[in-house]
């Protein structure tokens, strides 16, 4: 198998990143429906568990679960509503 | 005959006082009853009135500790040497970094993470981030810069399912001073996130290898750093990312003030439960390449040459049936494979690689006790010219740790 150079490496990634956002402006960034109408309980149990347990809403109280949400937002790159909805979740 | 008549005279006189008793202590029970609730109507307006204030700070974290057992066997032209050890509390992996968190509003987030372990007390990461509009994060200070996804969302003690951390995998993912955007955007029933970094950058050393994390630049030019990362599925099960880092890494003014470091990184996460059986699957492959310049052998600071090529791999698996009850439940099985391939005829250069397996027992959410086997087989690639050649090493550890989210 040929190896791959260092020259197709940033070839591949670099025409990754246009297709990839050549596509998001196409669909104008919009979430499908199928996705909006997704509960913050839904969005807690399919994104937390991509790094970690799903953790328990008694576990923080309602002001730090608003700190945390932004925290958490900036390591697992959450869309601002998946934040929004799945911060709301944990403070009922 | 007269007791009884004063007994019974006594009787009919107490009733009495309490018949007569009665309206007022009926009055001075409404009276205590009023006073309660004018209390708690007083409460009730202070606590409507109270104001929550637009910041709020805390204290999050984690704290990693254990024990590590290990026997190391060394082979070099045929002669072998044999070394056993142990640590408490696992020297190599213990830290206790309690991370400071301070929200002003819901726009600005600072983040401090002090951290004590093997080094002493060290920063994991010290920034701020404004949330600036939907999509759009912007952060500068101490960064972790966004190669892969590693050390940025799988390496703390309570996340990773191994004592261990991939080798070589977060050493190509430094933390630096700088600037970044970020941003998670939805794109129809897929998701799209980027992240992008400006950094004093990586620094040269005459031996070839880099460090990090400098807050003066050492040279005029910034490293950027970018990763773009897809989620393809609805459900969010699956992640794919590529990212690169490209900076000059040498010293303004010196003869290597132009050598470029190109590092290119490759991410997969894939976590689904197939029930009963919650099945997690990680994976980064690091390629890191600088310009091939004149090197200073530390032993006798003659120069030397040779490609300074650099790649890491790691693919990690583990299975848990959370739909299981009672204990079994909260078990884990974890495996992983690493690769370690540092640069051939360097004072450094070594093919290595690790098997890692473990065990882990979940004793809430964010707190998990692990036993973790590791075996480790580094083949020297040294310059034998140079007499930096070490022959083939062999490392056999067992873990026992616990690791918790503070």
């Amino acid at each position: 198998m040929k190896k791959l150079s260092l020259k197709n490496i940033s070839a591949i990634i670099s025409i990754s990143f246009c297709i990839i956002f050549a596509i998001s402006i196409i669909y104008g960034c919009k979430a499908s429906q199928k996705v909006s109408m997704k509960t913050g309980a839904q969005l807690w149990a399919e994104n937390c568990q991509r790094c970690h347990n799903t953790p328990s809403p008694s576990s923080f109280s309602p002001e730090q679960w608003e700190t945390i949400g932004l925290h958490m937002q900036t390591r697992a790159l959450l869309t601002d509503t998946e934040r929004e909805k799945i911060v709301e979740f944990l403070k009922q | 005959m007269r007791q009884k008549i004063i007994i019974k005279t006594g009787g009919v006189l107490a009733i009495l006082q309490l018949l007569l008793l009665a309206p007022k202590l009926q009055a001075q029970q409404t009276v205590v009853d009023s006073s309660v609730l004018d209390r708690i109507n007083e409460l009730e307006k202070q606590m409507a009135a109270k104001k929550t204030g637009e910041d709020h700070f805390m204290v999050a974290g984690l704290a990693t500790m254990g024990f590590a057992s290990y026997k190391t066997t060394n082979t070099v032209n045929g002669s072998s040497t044999v070394t056993k050890g142990n640590s408490f509390p696992d020297a190599d992996n213990f830290e206790f970094s309690p991370m400071l968190l301070w929200r002003h509003g819901k726009k600005l987030l600072a983040e401090f993470e002090p951290s004590f372990n093997n080094n002493g007390v060290s920063v994991n990461w010290a920034d701020v981030s404004w949330f600036a509009t939907p999509g759009l994060i912007v952060r500068a200070g101490y960064l972790v810069l966004p190669l892969g996804t590693y050390s940025k969302r799988e390496a703390a003690g309570w996340i990773d399912k191994l004592a261990t951390d991939p080798m070589g995998i977060a050493d190509m993912a430094p933390t630096d001073y700088g600037v970044e955007i970020e941003g998670g955007l939805p794109l129809g029933s897929s998701k799209i996130n980027y992240d992008v970094a400006l950094t004093n950058g990586n620094q040269l050393l005459p031996d070839g290898t880099i460090t990090s994390g400098n807050i003066v630049d050492n040279n005029n030019n910034k490293t950027i750093t970018g990763r773009l990362g897809l989620l393809p599925f609805s459900n969010s099960s699956l992640e794919v990312g590529v990212s690169g880092m490209f900076g000059k890494v040498g010293d303004q003014g010196a003869n290597i003030q132009n050598t470029m470091a190109k590092v290119y990184a490759f991410d997969l996460n894939y976590v689904k439960l197939l029930k009963p059986i919650l099945i997690n699957i990680k994976s980064q492959y690091n390629i890191q390449d600088i310009d091939k310049v004149d090197y200073i052998n530390p032993a006798d600071s003659s120069t030397y040459s040779f490609n300074n090529h650099t790649i890491s791999f790691f693919v990690q698996g583990s299975l848990r049936p959370v739909n299981a009850s009672g204990f079994i439940k909260n078990v884990e099985l974890a495996g992983r494979y690493t690769i370690f391939n540092t640069p051939a005829n360097s004072t450094f250069g070594s093919n290595q690689h690790t098997f890692t397996i473990g065990l882990d027992y979940w004793l809430s959410w964010r707190a998990v006790f692990k036993i973790t086997y590791e075996a480790y087989k580094g083949n020297s690639t040294a310059s034998k010219t140079l007499g930096a050649y070490t022959g083939l090493t062999t490392t056999n550890t067992l873990f026992v740790h616990f690791a918790i989210q503070l």
